[in-house]
Formats: C-alpha cells, sequence, structure tokens
C-alpha cells in the first residue's frame, strides 16, 4: 500500500541543510497496524506527513497504492487523500465551534455527500460508537478520552483504507489510552483498516503488529 | 453546505462577540452613511428628470467678457428668445421666465367677503410666458396650462397658496392683490394652481405672473436690446430630431450678425450656449441660474466621505480577522486535513463576513430611516422618493453591503485559507511580516482619513467664525431690517420712522432701496471728472435716505455723509467708499470730494458730485473683495427697507413697540422683520452646511476607525498576557507596562498625523481661496490636530493596557 523511497527531507537553516530525515525507505502493506517509535525530534511527524500527503519530502519517491504520489497533479492527490486516508492527532484537533455530530459530519461534505446519505452514516457511527447521546454536544463538553473517541470516529466516517495516527493516545490517560488502542487493533483485523500510529508507549505501540524505530531521521530495524 | 456555512458562521459570531460587535456597527454605520449621502447625491442628480420632453429642453447662457475674466450666466435678455427662434427653425417654442429679482418676498392679499383681508408673504414670484407650461411639465390640479397667464393680470400659484387662500374653496378666477417691488402693485385672476413634483427643479417656483398686465410688462415683452437687460432666463423646445450641439455651433455667427458691432465698440464680446434643462442644477459653472446650481465639488467630497467611512469600517473587519488569525489558523489546518478544498474555505470566511455585512445593512436600515430627518436638516435637502425608487435604492444598497462583505471579507479569506496544516496544526503561530506591515498600513491609512478629517473640520470652523466675527465696517449687530412690500407699506415709511425715532431704545433709523448681505441688481458704468467712458469703473449702488448712513455706523473719511443737517442734498449728490475713489485713481479721499463721476447714457451726462468719502465695507459676504460703491440720496418713498439700529436690552419688547406702530399704519399687512448680521449670515449657507456635514462625519470616522484600534488592542493585550504576567513577575510596573502595550499603537497615529498633515494642508489651502477674506492655516491646528490624535488613541488603546496591566500575573501565568 505505501511505498517510500530514499525519502529526504531538510530544512534550511542558517543557509546550511539540516536534515530531518535521511533516506527513510519503506514498504506498508494493506492490513498493516505499524507502530513509529523514536525520541522526541527524530522526524516522525515528518515522516507521518509525508504519508499523509500533507507534507512534501525533499526528495525521494512515494507510491500510495500503487500511484506515484508526487508526480500526481495536486487535485488528483486530494481525491486520493480524501477517498483513503483519515488523521488522528494528540491534540485531538476538534472544530469547536462545531457539536460532536458536525464534527463528525464535516468529511462528508467536504467529499460531496448528499444530505440523506450522510445522515445515515453518521447515525450508524453514532451507534455503533455508542455516542448518540453525547452528538449534540460541544468538543468542551467532553473529556480527552471522548474527544479522541470522536477523532477517531470522525477519521474513520469516510471509511479510509489508511487512518494515521500521531501520539493518539499522548494526552489521554492509560485507560483512556487502551481503549483507542483496542479500538485500532479492532479495526484493523474486522475491517482490514491499515494502521500507522506515532507513540512514545512501549505498550501502546505492542498493540501494533510491526514496529519501527526512528532515530535522527533513519529507521532502524 | 450552505447550511453548515451559515451556522458556523453564526456560531463564529455569537462566540466572538466583541470582535462581532465591533465589525457590525462599523459597517453598520459606514453602510448607513454611504445610505444617506447616496440619497442626497441621487436627489441632486434627479433635478428635472422629470419633464416629458427632457431631452429636447434647453436653457439659453450666456458668457459675459468680464475685462478679461469669462463670466457664464443663465440670464440674457429677453428679446433674444424672440430672435433666435425666428431664426433658427430647429427652435421649436421659447420660454422665457424672469425672477421677481428684487422681492425678497411679495405681498399676496385677498379681499374676503366683509371687510376681512387674508394677506401673508410670499417669496419665489415669477413672471413667466405662458408657454413655460408647454415646455415644462407642471402638474395642474386647476386651470388650462395651454391658456393660463395668457391673459394680462393673470397668475399661477401653487396648491399650498391656494389653500392658504382659499380653503378647500376652488381657487380657479378669484382674484387676488400682489405687491411686489419689482413688478408694482395690481390685481390678479387665478388661472391655474398646480402641484409640485415630487422630483426636484430647478425652478422652484411658488407663483407665476403673466407678462401683461405688470409692472414689467414693457421690459418683458418690447425691449429690443441684444445685449443690456441680462435678467431673463430663456428655455427652449428643440424640434424633434434636431441636435443642440449644432444649433450650438451656429449662435456665434448669430451673435456677429446681431451684435457684432455693438460688441466691437464696447470693445467686449458675448457667447451663447444651451444647458439641458437635466444638467442645469449641477451646471455650477454658470451663474446666477434660477435657484443656485449644487455643487459638484460638494457632492464629490460627500462621495469620498461615504466611500471613506466605509472603507474604514472594511479595514477594521480586515485588521480584526488577520489579528486573530493564529486562533482561525488551527480551524483551517483541521479543515484541510479532513479534505477541504481552499476554495471551500475561503467561501466560508467570505460567507462570514458577507454574513456581518448583512446583518449590518439591516441595521444600517433603520439608522438610515432614523437619522434621515437629521441628515435633510444637515444637508439643506428634502429627499422624498416613490415608492419605486424606494425599491430600487434598497436593491442597490443591498447590492452595496454584499460588495462591502466581498471587500471587507476576501483579503482576510485569501489568507486565512492559505494556511498550511502541517504548520499550523504543529501549535504555536505566528503571523508572517508581510501581514503585520500591512495590517500597520491599514491602520495608518485609516487614521489619515480621520485626522485630514479633524484639521478640516478645525480649519473650517475656524473660518466660519471668522466670517461671523470679522468687523465688516458698519454694525451689523441690533440692526432690525423691516421690508416694506406694498405701497401703503412704502408711503408710510415717513411716519413709521418719525414714530420710532421718538422711542428710546431705538438709536436710529434708516431707509434704503437695498442692505449689505442681500444681492443688490444695480451696478453702473462711471468715470470720474477729467476722464471719458472708455475708462469707465464699475459702481455697485444703493439709494438711500438721509439717515440710513448713520443708522449703519459708516464714517465719512472725507467730506460727510448724507443727512437729515442737510436738506438742500439732492439726488445728484454721491458718497462713494474709500476702494471707489482709489479706483477712479482720485489722489485722496479729500480731493474726491467736491469733484464728480458721472455715467452716460443715450448720448447724455450725468454727473454726480461727490459730497463725502465712507470707509470700505462689506456689502457682499467675504468671499468677494470689497468693490467701489456709491450711495445716491433719494428722498422719495421708494424705499424697501427700513432699519433700525436698536440699542442693547429687551429686544423682544423694542420688537413689539415696532409690531404694534407697524399695525396701526399697515393694518392689512402682517408685520415681518429679520435682523441684518443673520441676513448677512445666510450668505454662508452653503459653508455651514459643508462645515456641519464634515463635523459630523469626522466624528463618526474617527468612532468607526477607533473601534478599530480598540479591537487591535484588545487583541494585542490578550495576546501578550503571558508576558505581560512575566514582566510583572520581574518587577515591571503598571505604568510601564501602559507605555509598552500603548506605544506601538501611538506609533502609528504619530505616522499617520505625519501623512495627513500635508494633505489636509493642500485641501484646506484650496478651499480658503474661494473666500476673499481668510483665515490663515496656523500651525496651532497641527499641533491641536496631533493632541486630539493622540489623546483619542491613547483612551482608545490604554484603557486595555491598563486592564491587562492590572490583572494579577499569577493567574495569566496559570493558564496556558
Ligand atoms: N519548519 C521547520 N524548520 C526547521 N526545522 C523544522 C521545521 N519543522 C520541524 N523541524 C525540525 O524537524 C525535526 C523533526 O520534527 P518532528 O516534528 O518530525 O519530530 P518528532 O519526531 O515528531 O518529535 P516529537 O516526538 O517531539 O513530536 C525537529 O528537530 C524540528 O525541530
Ligand atoms: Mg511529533
Amino acid at each position: 500500500m505505501i511505498q517510500l523511497q530514499n525519502i529526504f527531507k531538510w530544512y534550511n537553516t542558517a543557509n546550511r541543510p539540516t536534515f530531518i530525515l535521511k533516506d527513510v525507505s519503506l514498504t506498508i502493506d494493506e492490513g498493516a497496524f505499524l507502530s513509529i517509535m523514536g525520541p522526541s525530534g527524530s522526524g516522525k511527524t515528518t515522516l507521518l506527513n509525508i504519508m499523509g500527503m500533507l507534507d512534501q519530502p525533499s526528495e525521494g519517491s512515494y507510491h500510495f497504492m500503487g500511484q506515484d504520489v508526487f508526480n500526481l497533479k495536486e487535485k488528483q492527490r486530494k481525491e486520493l487523500y480524501k477517498q483513503y486516508i483519515g488523521f488522528v492527532f494528540q491534540a485531538y484537533h476538534l472544530l469547536d465551534e462545531l457539536t460532536v455530530y458536525e464534527n463528525i459530519e464535516t468529511p462528508l461534505l467536504y467529499q460531496g455527500v448528499k444530505s440523506a446519505e450522510r445522515k445515515a452514516m453518521v447515525g450508524d457511527m453514532l451507534d455503533r460508537f455508542r455516542i448518540v447521546g453525547k452528538k449534540d454536544l460541544f468538543p468542551s463538553q467532553l473529556s480527552g478520552g471522548q474527544q479522541q473517541l470522536v477523532g477517531v470516529v470522525r477519521a474513520l466516517i469516510s471509511k479510509p483504507k489508511l487512518i494515521l495516527a500521531d501520539e493518539p493516545t499522548g494526552n489521554l490517560n492509560s485507560t483512556q489510552g487502551e481503549e483507542i488502542m483496542q479500538l485500532f487493533q479492532q479495526l484493523n483485523k474486522e475491517e482490514g483498516v491499515t494502521i500507522v500510529q506515532v507513540t512514545h508507549s512501549e505498550k501502546n505501540a505492542a498493540f501494533g503488529n510491526r514496529i519501527i524505530q526512528l532515530l535522527d531521521g533513519q529507521v532502524q530495524d | 453546505m450552505l447550511k453548515n456555512y451559515i451556522t458556523v458562521a453564526f456560531r463564529n459570531l455569537m462566540k466572538h462577540k466583541g470582535f462581532s460587535f465591533i465589525n457590525v456597527l462599523g459597517l453598520s454605520i459606514g453602510l448607513t452613511c454611504c445610505m444617506l449621502i447616496s440619497l442626497y447625491i441621487y436627489h441632486e442628480y434627479s433635478y428635472d428628470s422629470y419633464h416629458a420632453k427632457g431631452e429636447r429642453l434647453y436653457q439659453l447662457g450666456a458668457v459675459f467678457n468680464n475685462e478679461g475674466e469669462l463670466e457664464h450666466r443663465a440670464t440674457v435678455p429677453s428679446a433674444l428668445a424672440v430672435a433666435l427662434q425666428q431664426e433658427f427653425p430647429e427652435i421649436e417654442e421659447s420660454a422665457r421666465l424672469l425672477s421677481l429679482f428684487r422681492d425678497d418676498k411679495t405681498l399676496l392679499q385677498y379681499q374676503e367677503s366683509g371687510e376681512n383681508v387674508k394677506s401673508f408673504y410670499e417669496s419665489k414670484g415669477y413672471v413667466a410666458d405662458p408657454s413655460l407650461f408647454k415646455l415644462l411639465a407642471y402638474n395642474f390640479i386647476e386651470g388650462d396650462p395651454a391658456t393660463a397667464l395668457q391673459n394680462p393680470n393673470t397668475v399661477v400659484v401653487t396648491e399650498e397658496i391656494a389653500e392658504k387662500l382659499f380653503g378647500e374653496e376652488s381657487a380657479l378666477n378669484k382674484t387676488i392683490r400682489i405687491s411686489s417691488n419689482t413688478n408694482g402693485d395690481g390685481d390678479y385672476t387665478i388661472t391655474g394652481v398646480f402641484r409640485p413634483h415630487n422630483v426636484p427643479s430647478h425652478i422652484d417656483a411658488r407663483f407665476l405672473l403673466s407678462p401683461r398686465g405688470g409692472g414689467l410688462e414693457n421690459f418683458f415683452l418690447n425691449s429690443t436690446t441684444l445685449l443690456n437687460n441680462n435678467m431673463f432666463f430663456t428655455y427652449f423646445l428643440l424640434k424633434e430630431g434636431s441636435d443642440a450641439q449644432q444649433l450650438e455651433k451656429k449662435l456665434p455667427a448669430f451673435v456677429e450678425r446681431h451684435m457684432g458691432e455693438e460688441l466691437k465698440n464696447r470693445g467686449s464680446d458675448r457667447q451663447l450656449f444651451l444647458t439641458n434643462i437635466e444638467d442645469i442644477h449641477l451646471a455650477s459653472e454658470i451663474e446666477g441660474n434660477v435657484t443656485p446650481a449644487g455643487s459638484l465639488t460638494y457632492i464629490r467630497i460627500l462621495a469620498s466621505i461615504a466611500v471613506l467611512t466605509l472603507l474604514i469600517a472594511c479595514i477594521n473587519f480586515m485588521n480584526l480577522s488577520t489579528s486573530r488569525s493564529s486562533k482561525r489558523s488551527r480551524e483551517v489546518g483541521v479543515r484541510k486535513v479532513l479534505g477541504a478544498e481552499r476554495s471551500f474555505l475561503i467561501w466560508q470566511f467570505l460567507g462570514e463576513s458577507l454574513i456581518m455585512a448583512l446583518v449590518a445593512f439591516i441595521f444600517a436600515i433603520v439608522l438610515a430611516v432614523v437619522f434621515l430627518p437629521v441628515f435633510e436638516q444637515l444637508s439643506g435637502r428634502d429627499i422624498i422618493l416613490s415608492f419605486q425608487q424606494h425599491g430600487f435604492l434598497l436593491g442597490v444598497y443591498f447590492l452595496l453591503a454584499i460588495i462591502t462583505g466581498f471587500i471587507a471579507g476576501s483579503y482576510p479569506a485569501f489568507y486565512l485559507s492559505s494556511f498550511k496544516p502541517v504548520q499550523v496544526l504543529k501549535g504555536r503561530f505566528s503571523s508572517s511580516l508581510s501581514v503585520v506591515s500591512l495590517r500597520k498600513g491599514l491602520v495608518i491609512f485609516q487614521f489619515v482619513i480621520s485626522v485630514v478629517l479633524i484639521i478640516a473640520s478645525v480649519i473650517i470652523s475656524n473660518q466660519m467664525s471668522y466670517l461671523r466675527s470679522k468687523d465688516l465696517g458698519f454694525i451689523k449687530d441690533q440692526q432690525i431690517v423691516i421690508p416694506l412690500r406694498s405701497e401703503t407699506a412704502k408711503s408710510s415709511y415717513a411716519s413709521l420712522k418719525a414714530q420710532l425715532n421718538s422711542h428710546t431704545s431705538i438709536r436710529s433709523v434708516g431707509g434704503s432701496l437695498n442692505y449689505p448681505g442681500i444681492s443688490n441688481p444695480t451696478d453702473w458704468l462711471m468715470y470720474k471728472e477729467g476722464s471719458s467712458a472708455q475708462n469707465a469703473e464699475s459702481v455697485v449702488i444703493t439709494h438711500v435716505d438721509d439717515s440710513f448712513l448713520q443708522t449703519l455706523g459708516l464714517k465719512a473719511v472725507a467730506g460727510r455723509l448724507f443727512s437729515p443737517d442737510f436738506p438742500a442734498d439732492t439726488n445728484n449728490h454721491i458718497i462713494l467708499n474709500e476702494k471707489g475713489v482709489a479706483e477712479f485713481g482720485f489722489p485722496s479721499a479729500e480731493e474726491a470730494v467736491g469733484s464728480w463721476v458721472a455715467f452716460d447714457w443715450e448720448g447724455e451726462q450725468y454727473r454726480f458730485d461727490i459730497v463725502g468719502v465712507v470707509n470700505d465695507f462689506h456689502f457682499k459676504d467675504l468671499r468677494v473683495p470689497i468693490q467701489p460703491f456709491g450711495f445716491l440720496l433719494v428722498n422719495a418713498p421708494i424705499y424697501n427697507y427700513l432699519i433700525a439700529h436698536v440699542n442693547q436690552g429687551n429686544m423682544g419688547q423694542t420688537l413689539q413697540v415696532i409690531e404694534e406702530r407697524w399695525n396701526a399704519l399697515n393694518p392689512n399687512e402682517p408685520f415681518e422683520y429679520s435682523f441684518l448680521d443673520q441676513d448677512f449670515q445666510k450668505n454662508y449657507e452653503a459653508e455651514s452646511r459643508l462645515a456641519g456635514m464634515i463635523r459630523y462625519f469626522t466624528i463618526i470616522a474617527i468612532l468607526i476607525s477607533c473601534l478599530g484600534l480598540f479591537g487591535l488592542a484588545t487583541f494585542s493585550a490578550e495576546q501578550r498576557i503571558k508576558e505581560i504576567g512575566i514582566r510583572k513577575v520581574l518587577g515591571a510596573s503598571v505604568s510601564s507596562l501602559v507605555a509598552l502595550l500603548s506605544k506601538d499603537f501611538l506609533k502609528l497615529v504619530v505616522v499617520s498625523v505625519v501623512l495627513a498633515s500635508p494633505i489636509a494642508w493642500y485641501i484646506m489651502h484650496e478651499w480658503l481661496q474661494t473666500f476673499a477674506y481668510r483665515v490663515d492655516i496656523s500651525w496651532q491646528v497641527f499641533a491641536l490636530t496631533t493632541f486630539l490624535a493622540v489623546m483619542i488613541a491613547l483612551v482608545t488603546v490604554s484603557f486595555q493596557a491598563i486592564k491587562a496591566a492590572l490583572t494579577n500575573p499569577v493567574k495569566n501565568l496559570r493558564t496556558e
């Protein structure tokens, strides 16, 4: 599903390039549950953003579902992204002005899904994750765990094939974190959703079926 | 999708109440200004737009060469209409109009059954050709426009006058008495009653007299001169299909054929031109039209003010939006991650500004309706609109609101939607340098506008108070002017004067045909002893009685005044002003006395012995320099005005005394009076209007600018709350923190003052040039303005700064 080849990423600071990613090559198969670990500043988020097409590498190639991502037109890349990828963040990043229901609905709006269909899809999800009762609340009225649950549900609403999660449990206590991890595991096993997560916790990393270590912008196998 | 945009927009507006309040208030005020001012402009452009034959109706005008200075005037000799119509088949019909130029008001009387006489004064009377009603659209509710004014001694009046005279009764064929200083006294039959149109006209007639039967009949109908007696407004209806420009091109040849020789003898020239009736009101280069022309300059000034106030409000929206961008950047990032295209986000942000503009639109409509009466008073125009016009204007304003929303919203929308998720989701966000400098630039722009307006207001105020207080060379205070409008009133002058003189509170009483401050149509071309008509000077002439000069407090600098002590004075004695003495070239005032000046008329010389010279005084407003002036003595009771100089004290009582005496002598005429100083001041009505409007709009512009500044200050204090906390913990005093927070804004205001001063100086310098007598623009004006602007900004900004500096630092450091 994901093939990264010789990815370099550098920033020019004080006229000298600082390397963030140095020659990263990585293949992730469909149905995998990959955990990326590594010390702070090692480039984990950068790598994840490149996979998620939010960021571009300075060098290297990226094939997603057989398509050469960085040789696609902007529009096609967006389409690919909208169709297949969902993001989950450490800081949840829910939209404060929107209710739970509306937060979950938003990706569907951007995909141009019809109103009736949207209603059905959001309703399904609310049922499935047992948060119907919370649908009219605003994010500020939820606990951290509940917010992250909504964040995950929002990422899942458009039925993505790949979920990218940047320290999804970083702001949660261990019980809340575990629940999210179990949810990921279930999605991965039962629905075959590919999951790539960044985590600092060995325990959470272990929920996955593959772990890679990033050190100074290089994959340590 | 649309529903989502709207809900989100509304929630955002509600959540950030301060932000929304500032923007909606600013935009509402800005839109209200635009609406009111555009109503005024619309009104100014709608003059005479209702005439059915409008495109074919033209007014004839003439260009006079006044010693090298070209003067466009709307008045021409009466015979020109006839001559031109005879010569040019393009002219289908013509009509002349003559203002009762010597009447500021005319006495109308109706003898009811029995002895009772209903009488009142009316202004805006004219003598008109019967054909006027064929050319111009008049809305007759009684009588026949085709035949009205054809018979001698007929009159057409407005519905309002008819109602005043006869109430519900029909006015047609009733006879009224009209006493005019210009047209004499006479009985007139009413042959028509009209209702003025809602749309304004440059002809403001309230009653129109037939040329036949009045004192002006000969002057109006039988005069043959094509060069003199330039008093008639002349209108032409051109034949269908004929071109006014083509006709205008043939006029120089006409002038050459009929007047060429005489013009050459006079060493003068004359051009004729045509103005379409719809263009007359704004043709301000033409002097002395039926009603004063609207001023394109004022329209431009007001239009700029309207656009600028709205722009200031738009800038508030832009600045507050971009300064808030750190708050909104995360939302943009998240939405993009969720799959939003940039265009979606642009529309979302535009949606918010559009909703804001529409809410402001609704408030603005309400404000405009509420403030329309105030504005009408301020602008001196009654703005009456039909239902269709309302609909049309509402549509235009709606469009204006939408455009405003777009202008205000587009820059923030493009800026905010450009954020990249990787950057903004990472955490702290800082505005780029270019956005910050643009914001500063826009604040400076706002304040430049405000400061220019402040400077303009101050200078206009200075000039206005100068106009009020300048020594005019005569006593203008405590002077009561009593118009004498009928023969009866005029002949009662001597008794009235004698009775008033005996009263202790009245110092002096004089009579004259004219007094300073009102228009004086008489001037003569005179030359001095030893010279000839070729070297004639134009002298403004007024006829007075033997105590008028003393009443006005004019001083003899040489010779003497007319006075009852010299009963042998005749009407070939003249008293000149100093300017006249100088222009004639007398070596001194003393030497002028005893000499003579004269004019020639039809080959005969009319000589006037100079018996005295008075100090220069302003008989016209201060826009124009003092010209040569001559007083002539007249002993017959033909004075148009009695002027009483009264002692300071109980004015009400004095007026009552005068009224009693008046009523005893003139039982059928209501007593009327005015004050000379106020009459003089009326000359500056346009300026006082402009001053009033600019004052108001200055306040509005400052208010909106300060709203924006307040918003920015609030925001910056919020953003720096942590920094303030740390500084406080480190021991910074409140005043140093206030200075820290206010400094940046004050710098912007100072820059604005520096930029605005030369602009304002230039504009006001130009404006002051329209006055021959004017104030200097002193450095104090700029010092005062700088002080004002800085104080206003300081008050606005420091409120937030003090609030921030006073908060407990522990609280600020804990959060975040
Ligand atoms: N715009 C930028 N300019 C310069 N350097 C940058 C920029 N963005 C990120 N970096 C650097 O890239 C490096 C990697 O950042 P990244 O966010 O990928 O680290 P990370 O592994 O996710 O760390 P953490 O575990 O703390 O989240 C960091 O050292 C950071 O300072
Ligand atoms: Mg990271």
